[in-house]
């Protein structure tokens, strides 16, 4: 079924308001849906929490001129009313916009598992301790807690400097 | 290893199946949802050149197989035998299945990603599956560009996916939780710590025959073991729990339910697959628990056999009535 108000999206949002005693129902968008500021509560899929968070931050940003992206051509709004990146690539050109999400949604913005055709990596990477503290630091910059990203890195410098 | 259904030593186990799946894509070639006709055949075409390269080395030989090539019940009742996902069967029209002899290993191509690796096992198997998972996963990566990004790691179309691209999970048979109510604070627990309880078709799905899985959510910002640690720390406590309640129960109490599905499943002419789920789950408690003590019954393997489009392909039946006779009489003789 479509967005009952756009006709673009899947509906994935399915709204019943009862005022007065009087029913209405509507089926919208994540997007639309976020618009009319239906979030926040009991969603059951992920896409459509993705597509309401983004819509949050595209009402603010409506107006500024759309960047696409130079691989598969999204331009950021078409990401935030899917929930679905475009390509690789999208994740370089849209980094600084994804990140707030990612944070959002992992707590975390550095990855600490396997890297592609690389087994030795999967060990050593998990179970570094400079590694992990790497992104412990990485993490607590993304959240400006810079107080104690200063004293994770020095651990880090230490841990480097008896290697 | 052993289709995770039919299992034939781990009667008596809670944790019925352990399942790991990993979401990889190819740099240079936009997500699924972006893609068009002709990416999708030069997707499958490299990830067929690929698995014929890691079947040579020895890693895994899987069948490659279209998607459309295969008639389109036969697609449901995969879906119903966990090896391709509903959001897969939905979308199959140009898209491509890679699968081991006994379905342990299945890798959808172009579902929400352009790979999708799953390994199911039966029973409490997690580690010994994200092996086999990875083991394929590296040796493609040795073959195909992966989309990786060293601070986000492997890049998905979902963000939901991002950093490992993993997602563990064990499936549950928890009757006697179920029945004092304990599902809803064992699903607030595991949110804690960034599991999640879900039902037996995944995402959205209820819960059918008292089976759950629990599943890792987070995928980055954690490595691969810790997921998997994680979650068979919390899986074993569930465990521990089941059993607590099943000590519980007074004997007498738990063999009058278990006797009167029994009884029913036996003699009964005509059962729908949700009357089926709800008495194959006291079965399954049943043999657990030593009340039946033919060995030869494997609930599992009945109820997914008991599935709709299982039924219509076993059978060759079509409509409603026709299954659920089908269904009694499977049941019958099997008990």
């Amino acid at each position: 079924m479509l967005c009952e108000k756009c006709g673009k999206y899947a509906a994935t949002t399915h709204i019943k308001t009862s005022i007065n005693g009087k029913i209405t129902e509507q089926n919208l968008c994540g997007y639309c849906a976020a618009k009319g500021g239906y979030t926040g509560f009991g969603s059951n899929s992920i896409s459509n929490l993705l597509a309401s968070m983004f819509g949050q931050s595209l009402q603010m940003s409506s107006g500024e001129e759309q960047v696409r992206c130079g691989c598969c051509g999204s331009s950021f709004e078409d990401i935030a009313k899917t929930g679905k990146v475009g390509c690789s690539m999208c994740y370089d050109e849209f980094g600084n916009k994804l990140i707030p999400y990612l944070k959002r949604i992992h707590g975390s913005v550095r990855h600490v598992g396997k890297t592609p055709g690389r087994k030795d990596l999967v060990v050593t990477n998990s179970n570094d301790p400079i590694n992990e503290l790497k992104a412990q630091l990485a993490n607590l910059v993304a959240m400006e807690n810079y107080e104690q990203a200063a004293v994770v890195r020095d651990e880090i410098k230490r841990l480097e400097g008896e290697k | 290893m052993a289709c995770w259904y039919k299992e034939t030593d781990k009667l008596n186990e809670i944790v019925i199946s352990s399942r790991v799946r990993l979401a990889r894509n190819l740099d240079n070639m936009p997500f699924p949802s972006r893609m068009t006709d002709e990416m999708f055949t030069e997707l499958k075409s490299k990830v067929k050149s690929a698995l014929e390269k890691i079947s040579e080395q020895g890693v895994a030989s899987l069948k490659f197989i279209e998607m459309d090539d295969i008639p389109e019940n036969e697609i449901h009742s995969m879906v119903e035998r966990h090896v391709i996902s509903p959001d897969f069967a939905r979308n199959s029209s140009n898209r491509a299945i890679a699968i081991s002899d006994d379905e342990s290993i299945s890798l959808m191509i172009g579902e929400e990603d352009h790979i999708r690796i799953q390994v199911i096992l039966p029973g409490s198997n997690l580690s010994e599956a994200y092996k086999i998972a990875d083991d394929i996963d590296t040796a493609l990566g040795e073959i195909l560009p992966l989309a990786f990004n060293e601070n986000l790691g492997y890049l998905t179309e979902c963000p939901t996916n991002i950093g490992t691209g993993l997602r563990a999970s064990v499936m549950l048979h928890l009757p006697v939780c179920e029945s004092k109510g304990d599902i809803a604070s064992i699903s607030e627990a595991a949110a804690k710590i960034g599991l999640t309880v879900r039902g037996m078709y995944g995402e959205g799905s209820k819960a059918v025959a008292c089976l759950y899985q629990i599943s890792n959510q987070i995928t980055l910002g954690i490595s691969e073991k810790n997921a998997i640690d994680n979650l068979l720390v919390i899986a074993s406590q569930i465990v521990d729990r089941e059993k607590q309640n099943r000590n519980s129960i007074e004997r007498i109490d738990l063999e009058d339910k278990v006797m009167r599905a029994y009884g029913t499943l036996k003699y009964a002419k005509l059962i729908s697959t949700e009357e089926f789920m709800k008495l194959i789950s006291l079965i399954k408690l049943g043999v657990s628990e030593g009340i039946i003590e033919n060995k030869s019954i494997q609930p599992i393997r009945l109820l997914i056999e008991a599935q709709p489009h299982m039924i219509m392909r076993k059978y060759s039946v079509s409509n409603l009535k026709e299954r659920d006779e089908a269904r009694a009489r499977m049941a019958s003789e099997i008990l």
